[in-house]
Formats: C-alpha cells, sequence, structure tokens
C-alpha cells in the first residue's frame, strides 16, 4: 500500500471511464443515425441550379407523417411545431403536393419511403420534353418540330428532379430503419384523439448542405478563381461526365486521327447512362439497360460470321455515357470527329441505327424513327434511310417481330443520333418500343427496375440458377438483338445468304440482365473481367448515373463492365500471359495501335483460367465539350455540373419543448454565475478560511 | 512598453510616429495612438509636450472615426449585393463563402 498503488486505482478507473464513453457516448444515447438513405443533391446547368440542400448545419423539424390531406393542411398551415420534417409515402410524392412544399417556409426538409415498384398511373420526375434544348430541332433545323411541337415524348414527366428545394429531400428504403422512424413518430407525436401531441417530440435531422450555386457559369468561374489565387482552394463544383465506350468491328488504326480514306462506317449507338430524382440511384432497367444489353448481345451474334465473310463496310459499336444530361458522350464524340480528334470523322459515318428504349414492346411492334428534315431536305439521304427501312424490314420479316414507321412528320425521340445530325445529314434510324410518346411510365426514376422490365425469377431459385434462369424479357430483347446484328450486317453490304448464321443468345441476354438489373457479382460476369479488379462487381444492381469523377482516373464500374463484355464479344483470345497482355510490343501479329488489350479470368467450370482477349475497345472522355472550351453557358454543349458537399447525414432524436430547453439552458447559467460568486467570495476570504488549516500542516512538519 | 518610465519627449516623438504612421492606410497604428495616448493628452497633469500630443491623438481619433465609416459602408453594401453583381463580387472576394450566392 503506498502512492504506487493509488496510482494504479487512478490509471484503471480513467481507462474505464474512457471505455464507458466510447462505447454508450451521450451521443449514441440521443441519436439515432439513419444509414440506409439517398440524398437528392444539387445539380447545375448553364442557367440553373436545381435539386436540394440544407443549411450548413442541417435542418431540423419535427417529423410530421403525411397520410391524409388533413396532415397537408397540419403541416402547411395550423400544425404548432413548425418547421416540419414531412415523413411521406411515395404516392405523395408528386408535383402538386412538391411545389406546395416548395413555396412554404414551414418545410424542413422531406423523407421519401419508396416502395420497390411504382404507382400504376406512373411516375416521371423528367420533363416531358428531355434534352429539349440540345437536340437537333431548333428555330434554324425543323422548327415547327423544336421544343417537342411535334410529339411529348415522356408525357408523364412532371418536372421535379428540375425544381430547386431550399430544404433537403431524402429517400428511405421500406425496411427496418424505416420501421423504427414509424414507431417513433407513432410513440410520441400523435396526439390522443387527434389533440397536439406532447413533447417530447421525435424529430428528423438532415444534412445535405451543398457547396455550389446559381449556376455552372457561376460555379466555374468559382472554381478558377480558388484554382488561382487562394491558398487553400476549394472546388465547388465538377462536371458531370465519365467515358465512351467503343469499338470498330474491323480494327483502325489509332494513331492516325482524322479523315480515313476507304473507310466507311455504320454506327451502331445505344445510351449508357440515366438518372432519377435522387443521386447516385438510377437502375434505369427500360431506359438504359435494355438498349445497351441489346446492343451488347448484337455484337457477340455479328462476331463470328463478320470474321468468316467480313462485310464490305466497318461497324462501330458506340455505347454513349451521360446522354441524360444533354447528350455528353455522343456530343463530345462528335466534337472530337470534327476537329479531327477521334479514329474517324462525320464523312467516314455511313449510317446511324440507334438502339432506344427497346423493352417494353407492345405485342411484336418496333419502331423505326427518322428525321423528317434531312430526309426532305436532302434526296441522297433520304434514298439512303430508305434503304436501312428495307433492309430492317426484311430482317425482320425472318423474326417474329414487326417493325413499323411512325407518321413520318414526326421527329425523332430523344436520341444520340441527333448529336449526328446537328453536325451532318448523315441517313440514320432509332429503333425503339414505342411509336410516339414512350411506353415507359418510369422513365429517369426509380421504380424503371428489373420488376418493371419483367426480369424476375421463380422464388426458389439460388442466385446462381437465377442468373442462367431465361427470363421471357430475355427472350424478347434476344430477338430484338437478332434484328439488330443482322441489320447491321446488311447495312454494312454483308451478304443476304449469311444471316441465318447472326443469331443472338437469349441464355447470354439473360445473363446480361441479371448481370445489369439484379447483381453485377456473378460467375458469369467474373469470367469476363479481371480478377484483379476488386471494386468492379458488385452484389446489388449497378446504378447507371454518370456522376463526377471522384480522382481524374476514376471510371464508373457499369463502363468498364461494359468495356469488358464488348471485349470478350467481338474480340479474340491470345496465347499472352498477363505481363506481355499489358504491353504486347513486339509480339508477332500483336499492335497497341490497333487492339487494346484485356486481362480476364476466364472459366473452366468453376475454376479460373485467365487469358488475354484482344479486341478494339477503347474508351474516349465522355466530358462535355463545354468544359473544354470554357464555355460554361453554353447553348449547344451539355453545361451540367454536380455540386459538392462535405456531409450527408440522417438521424432522429428527440426534442424537448423550447421551454424546456430554454429553462435548462438558464438553469446551467444560473450555476455557472453562483459558481463563479462562490469562487470569488471563496478567494476575497480565503485568509479567514483556510488559515487553521495551514497552521496545522505547519505543525505536522 | 510602459509609458509612465518614459521621457516626456520620447513620448510625443513615439505619438508622432505612430500618428504619420496611420497614414499608409493603417487606421490601426490610428486606434492605438488614441488608446495608448488617451490618458496622457487628456488626463495627465499639464507638461510642455502635452498640447502637441493632444493634437495628434485628436488627428488620429478623427482619421480613425473616417475610417470606420468608410469600411462600415464599403462592407454593408459589399454583403448585401454581393450576390447581385455575380462575377465582379466572386473577383473582389478573397475567401468564397461555400453555398451562398
Amino acid at each position: 500500500m503506498g502512492p504506487g498503488f493509488a496510482k494504479w486505482i487512478i490509471t484503471v478507473a480513467f481507462c474505464w471511464l474512457i471505455q464507458i464513453a466510447s462505447g454508450n457516448s451521450v451521443e449514441q444515447k440521443i441519436y439515432v443515425e439513419l444509414n440506409n438513405t439517398v440524398p437528392c443533391v444539387r445539380l447545375l446547368n448553364a442557367t440553373h441550379q436545381m435539386g436540394c440542400q440544407s443549411s450548413i448545419s442541417g435542418n431540423t423539424g419535427v417529423l410530421h407523417m403525411l397520410e391524409t390531406d388533413s396532415d397537408l393542411d397540419i403541416i402547411l398551415r395550423t400544425g404548432p411545431h413548425a418547421p416540419y420534417m414531412v415523413l411521406m409515402d411515395a404516392g405523395f410524392f408528386n408535383s402538386s403536393i412538391m411545389l406546395r412544399m416548395k413555396n412554404s417556409t414551414r418545410i424542413a426538409g422531406v423523407a421519401v419511403v419508396i416502395p420497390n415498384s411504382g404507382p400504376l398511373e406512373g411516375f416521371s420526375p423528367h420533363n416531358t420534353c428531355p434534352n429539349q434544348h440540345t437536340g437537333v430541332y431548333s428555330d434554324s433545323y425543323g422548327p415547327r418540330l423544336a421544343d417537342c411541337n411535334g410529339t411529348i415524348w415522356n408525357r408523364l414527366g412532371n418536372g421535379l428532379s428540375f425544381e430547386d428545394f431550399k430544404f433537403p429531400i431524402f429517400s428511405l428504403k421500406d425496411d427496418n430503419q424505416t420501421g423504427v422512424i414509424r414507431k417513433c413518430v407513432s410513440d410520441h407525436n400523435m396526439g390522443v384523439n387527434g389533440s397536439t401531441p406532447a413533447f417530447p417530440l421525435c424529430a428528423m435531422q438532415l444534412f445535405s448542405h451543398m457547396h455550389a450555386v446559381t449556376s455552372t457559369a457561376t460555379c466555374m468561374r468559382r472554381n478558377d478563381i480558388q484554382n488561382n489565387y487562394s491558398l487553400n482552394p476549394e472546388t465547388v463544383c465538377d462536371p458531370l461526365g465519365d467515358y465512351n465506350v467503343w469499338a470498330p468491328l474491323r480494327p483502325i488504326n489509332s494513331t492516325e486521327k482524322g479523315h480515313k480514306a476507304n473507310e466507311s462506317v455504320v454506327v451502331a449507338a445505344t445510351r449508357l447512362d440515366g438518372r432519377t430524382f435522387f443521386w447516385d440511384i438510377a437502375t434505369g432497367a427500360e431506359g438504359t439497360v435494355a438498349g445497351f444489353v441489346t446492343l451488347l448481345a448484337a455484337s457477340q451474334a455479328l462476331k463470328l460470321t463478320a470474321r468468316q465473310a467480313p462485310p464490305p463496310r466497318n461497324i462501330l459499336f458506340a455505347f454513349f455515357q451521360g446522354e441524360a444530361f444533354d447528350y455528353i458522350g455522343s456530343s463530345r464524340m462528335v466534337y472530337d470527329m470534327e476537329n479531327n480528334n477521334f479514329l474517324i470523322d462525320l464523312e467516314n459515318v455511313h449510317s446511324v441505327l440507334e438502339i432506344g428504349q427497346v423493352g417494353l414492346r407492345r405485342g411484336s411492334e418496333l419502331w423505326l424513327h427518322t428525321d423528317p428534315v434531312s430526309r426532305r431536305n436532302d434526296t441522297s439521304v433520304n434514298t439512303e434511310v430508305e434503304k436501312l427501312l428495307k433492309n430492317m424490314t426484311s430482317v425482320a420479316a425472318a423474326l417474329s417481330l414487326s417493325l413499323a414507321e411512325p407518321n413520318a412528320t414526326q421527329p425523332l425521340p430523344p436520341s444520340s443520333f441527333q448529336r449526328f445530325l446537328r453536325s451532318r445529314q448523315i441517313p440514320g434510324v432509332v429503333l425503339a418500343d414505342h411509336q410516339s410518346a414512350f411506353n415507359n411510365r418510369y422513365y429517369e426514376s426509380v421504380y424503371d427496375n428489373a420488376a418493371y422490365l419483367n426480369v424476375t425469377y421463380p422464388s426458389d431459385l439460388t442466385p446462381e440458377e437465377q442468373l442462367v434462369f431465361v427470363t421471357d424479357t430475355a427472350k424478347a430483347l434476344a430477338e430484338v438483338a437478332t434484328l439488330v446484328a443482322r441489320s447491321l450486317y446488311l447495312q454494312a453490304g454483308g451478304e443476304d445468304s449469311q444471316l441465318d448464321n447472326i443469331t443472338a443468345d437469349p441464355n447470354i441476354v439473360t445473363q446480361l440482365l441479371y448481370g445489369f438489373l439484379i447483381q453485377s457479382n456473378n460467375s458469369y460476369f467474373r469470367s469476363l473481367t479481371n480478377p484483379e479488379d476488386k471494386s468492379l462487381l458488385e452484389s446489388q444492381a449497378p446504378q447507371y448515373y454518370v456522376g463526377v469523377p471522384i480522382t481524374a482516373n476514376t471510371i464508373k464500374r457499369s463502363t468498364r463492365m461494359v468495356q469488358y463484355l464488348l471485349a470478350n464479344y467481338i474480340g479474340n483470345p491470345t496465347s499472352l500471359n498477363q505481363s506481355k497482355c499489358q504491353d504486347p510490343s513486339g509480339m508477332p501479329g500483336e499492335s497497341k495501335e490497333l487492339y487494346s488489350y484485356l486481362w480476364v479470368r476466364g472459366a473452366n467450370g468453376s475454376e479460373p483460367s485467365p487469358f488475354c482477349v484482344r479486341s478494339t475497345v477503347r474508351r474516349t472522355h465522355a466530358i462535355s465539350p463545354a468544359f473544354e472550351l470554357k464555355q460554361y453557358d453554353s447553348q449547344t454543349y451539355s453545361t451540367w455540373t454536380e455540386s459538392r458537399w462535405k456531409l450527408i447525414r440522417a438521424r432522429i432524436f428527440l426534442v424537448a419543448s423550447h421551454e424546456l430547453e430554454m429553462l435548462t439552458l438558464g438553469v446551467g447559467l444560473a450555476v455557472l454565475l453562483l459558481s463563479l460568486f462562490v469562487t470569488y467570495f471563496v478567494s476575497t476570504k480565503a485568509d479567514l478560511i483556510f488559515a487553521p488549516a495551514q497552521e496545522s500542516t505547519g505543525t505536522a512538519y | 512598453m510602459n509609458l509612465e518610465r518614459v521621457p516626456n519627449e520620447e513620448k510625443l516623438s513615439l505619438c508622432r510616429k505612430y500618428y504619420l504612421g496611420g497614414f499608409a492606410f493603417l487606421p490601426f497604428l490610428w486606434l492605438v495612438n488614441v488608446v495608448w495616448f488617451f490618458k496622457e493628452a487628456f488626463v495627465k497633469p499639464a507638461y510642455d509636450e502635452q498640447p502637441q500630443i493632444k493634437t495628434y491623438v485628436k488627428r488620429s481619433a478623427l482619421g480613425l472615426l473616417f475610417w470606420i465609416a468608410v469600411l462600415t459602408t464599403w462592407i454593408t453594401i459589399f454583403q448585401h449585393l454581393r450576390g447581385q453583381w455575380g462575377e465582379v463580387s466572386d473577383y473582389l472576394s478573397f475567401t468564397i463563402p461555400l453555398g451562398v450566392e
């Protein structure tokens, strides 16, 4: 026993206290963090900011469940606890209610519980005329068709994605966590028999403070100023963009850019991205995936015949990224072609066949959309278009598909092909499942998912069994892919007699749909990708919002996946080993100028048998030319940027009444003042109070 | 420095230095001058250098007031209108606040 023992006791006690504090902190006792949320964030274009944001210290409000119209009245007019945090089911998430809330000062924020399937009547937060100002139709080109005058493509569009909300909006999945919130609300915020509920009340706090404001012009200017003058530069927004994936069927030398003599190319195009109201969730089953899966399957179907009986013209498979945001990818490729910065230029483009939304056919019908203006103005274009239409119709006759053309005066639907037409009168067709307005009732919304495309499986299947289960959707899309592949072959000048050899495989289509709509981490995708690329595959549906590159070298997962698949489908395995695969220069027959090389896992049963794929697949930047040209208020090119933020967070907790909070503060202050006074008193009278004690210690020594 | 221990001539020279220094767009020197020499100029019993110190302190105070008026007006105008000025105000700002127009 001695001072050592006392020290030991103190240390133990201290450690114990720290353990208590960290394992069971005050914060954890007060707040319940909500982890499974997705915010709506701020996006900006040349002229506007849109999306949502909270204040810098988060928005807090008492939760109120929006279930009936009278709830809306309480929230917006009569309730005593404004501002409110509104918890609503997706059914209330429509433009009339959201716009009323937008104009109210009594809203602190909104949390929407999103179910798996959408409302029957349809829901699309996009506008009615997608990419209205950056398509081909304008005052100088088919003025009567501009601004969707000819056809309203997205009738159900309510434009919510283009509104600027001054409060945060988060989406919640219908899961346990939502149950916790609902329980908190029903336990604390429901008054007995409709009376005003008593404190403490259940409240929610949402953080989504956005750094960029006003417009892309403003935020890019601030980026520049910060980078040039500030000691501590802080970027406030980033241009949306990623990479286009493309591959010519026959290799074209990549060292020389610009016009290629004797090269005539049929472009087979589709888009790789979609969007929704919320950030970084966009499953885009019909809007995006159906199209590019069809083109991937078509490329696979073409490969063998194209090698045995190569058609005279080349075919360029092009997957454009960022098309949902004013055609980022296609406008960039056309811009590169115009500036001799691409393998070929626009003169080399013979024609374009684009795959639009093809997953929701009514019966057996598919529609061939063409551009009435170029067909009217230019007879040679018209002849080529008619030839293409005739080719496709004859191909379809052999399949169980029926093709039809919409009204001859109807403009093209929103499509990448429009960006080609802006620069040059090129013959082309957009293949889609809709005659005029989209069949897609959930265009660019969270409900455009696997279930909507009918990619569903019997419940008793394991994931690997689901992977190979051929759904009806897969069969239907395989037919479309066959049509596309055969049409491309004919369009490239191939022989009719070869057509029967070109057939897309439903087994491949179904695996593609599974990988791109259910989960990409499956044995099929694993066998076609590089096993060292750990971050590539995920055990959920990939998202197709184009987003911003996190670092300069980041590439979206879906982009890389499409690149791997396309390389496997149109490329050939080689005998190169892994290190030679990265740099095959000097090997006989190999050339980095003509080909790109990818190392893939392969599959021999369940065992890997890795090999090197040689293909013509490449990636180029899909960043809008507006950012190259520094024209941040461009009317021609996409100017979309995404704001940066520091913190996205959602949590619930119980709040006390304002009176109680003030009382607590008041008592605290009183105690502080009292203790100050006592200390002062004691220190002035110290001589009197402590004198005897000093004497006693004095005697001890 | 404790002014109590400084001879009067040195006080005057110090006060003049601060006063003249303020003209180099350094209103804080005037502020220091006013605060530091206030007692010397107006409270202490009279001595030879006091009238001159008094003038310097008064003039410093005047200049300080002028600066306060100008700065207050400018800051008020700038903070109110920076959102409307757009580009100009961004170039005038050293630190651009995040998420504010």
